[in-house]
């Protein structure tokens, strides 16, 4: 399973039971880097995504239920109990500081990074994609 | 189109003043029009910028939720303060322009003064009480406060970056009210109470409500005048570092503490016994 994860400056996920941010131009940059993997996700999530994207799949419990080389979206826990489960790590920096009250505590060290990129969204300056192997 | 808007913001908002609504800037011994929050629900300060009223949610009435984009700045008071501000924030409110300089301001309790452990070193920004990102709003005296650089950037900057990218994304509204907390006739606000509401998805995507303390760690600022000193330390204060998680305090040479991610890692000067106060316990390791 590769987890794919958003965050601020602090490593915020999630603030008042609500997504920090959300951005078109990353939905799309994350369904162009499954190329045709499943994504799995929460349903929270998946009101994120509209109809015409690719092979998303919902569960509640979608860190368990993700499989080898399949990606999962993460919005709603931090990650970090599930390391053992992770074949990689993609993250998602919004390159702001938002309110937060749940953060993703991953150890990084516990990863290599393999790719850093930056682009620009479609409401955020600069966004910066970081993936990494375990 | 904005500038219509603003004068029939006025205009209502003179109206509710005329009808008794009040547009006074808010004392902390009662809650103003449309406050929720209480001096009661609002605790000391104690090491977070902010800290969340009520469940985080906000106190809007049905009717306020519009989608249609306005801003209202209540008058100054007669010492010269400002009052509650709100705005309906949508994407014709936002800035086209740099913004540009606000120095010719100088709101109640201004004072010049900088400090090494200051970020930036000065103390006091000259703070928005409605964010510039938001409505674009320059040298408005109405909008502008004596604010710590902390409660600028550490409280109140992220809920506005939150706001602001929430109605680039989306095209929708938020209703954002700002009411600065002022005790007695003090020059400077003791903080600032924040609340949004995002409106076409009733408070799917932007939802707070939360008190922004105006202070600085490590200075002690005198409300009424605007005055401030350097924090003295007693002999029993050093610094530590925080596992805001764990609830562990470490000195800074322990390895327990270089290994806290930085989520929930928090730096700390003061003394042992205000840390256990608050619930900390000391690191098993550097026993501190």
């Amino acid at each position: 399973m590769i987890a794919v994860v958003c965050v601020d400056d602090r490593g915020g996920m999630l603030f008042n039971r609500r997504r920090q941010s959300q951005d078109r131009v990353l939905r799309g940059d994350l369904l162009a880097l499954a190329a045709g993997r499943p994504v799995w996700m929460n349903g929270y999530s998946l009101g994120q995504f509209g109809p015409e994207t690719g092979d998303l799949r919902t569960a509640e419990d979608c860190l368990d239920r993700a499989g080898k080389g399949e990606l999962c979206f993460v919005e709603t826990t931090d990650p970090a109990p599930w390391l053992e489960r992770m074949e990689g790590l993609v993250l998602y920096r919004w390159n702001r500081r938002y309110p937060a009250d749940l953060y993703c505590t991953l150890p990084l060290e516990d990863f290599v990074l393999e790719e850093r990129r930056e682009f620009a969204g479609s409401s955020h300056e600069c966004i910066t994609r970081e993936v990494y192997r375990r | 189109m904005k500038q219509g808007r603003r004068a029939l913001a006025a205009l209502l908002l003179a109206l509710w003043c005329l009808l008794g609504g009040g547009c006074v800037s808010i004392e902390i011994s009662q809650a103003g029009p449309g406050v929720t929050a209480a001096p009661e629900d609002i605790p000391a300060f104690s090491g977070d910028p902010y800290v969340v009223l009520l469940d985080n949610e906000p106190g809007f009435t049905e009717s306020q939720l519009t989608s249609s984009s306005y801003e209202t700045y209540s008058p100054l008071d007669q010492l010269g303060r400002c009052g509650q501000a709100m705005a309906c924030v949508g994407t014709d409110l936002m800035p086209t322009e740099e913004r540009g300089a606000i120095g010719s301001v100088k709101p109640t309790g201004w004072q010049t003064v900088k400090y090494d452990c200051v970020d930036g070193k000065y103390l006091y920004n000259r703070c928005h009480l409605i964010g510039f990102q938001l409505t674009g709003e320059n040298a408005n005296k109405q909008n502008l406060i004596t604010g710590t650089r902390y409660m600028n950037v550490d409280g109140m900057l992220p809920f506005e970056n939150m706001v602001a990218d929430y109605v680039k994304e989306t095209e929708n509204h938020v209703l954002y009210r700002v009411t600065p907390f002022f005790e007695g006739e003090n020059l400077v606000a003791s903080g600032v109470q924040l609340e949004a509401k995002s409106v076409e998805d009733q408070g799917e995507g932007v939802c707070f409500n939360v008190y922004v303390y105006n202070c600085q760690p490590g200075v002690v600022i005198d409300y009424a005048t605007g005055e401030s000193r350097l924090e003295e330390r007693t002999g029993d204060e050093k610094e530590y570092v925080l596992n805001t998680s764990s609830k562990k305090f470490h000195l800074p040479s322990c390895s327990g503490a270089a290994s806290i991610g930085e989520a929930n890692r928090q730096d700390f000067s003061g003394s042992r016994e205000e840390l256990m106060n608050r619930g900390y316990d000391p690191c098993g390791a550097c026993k501190p």
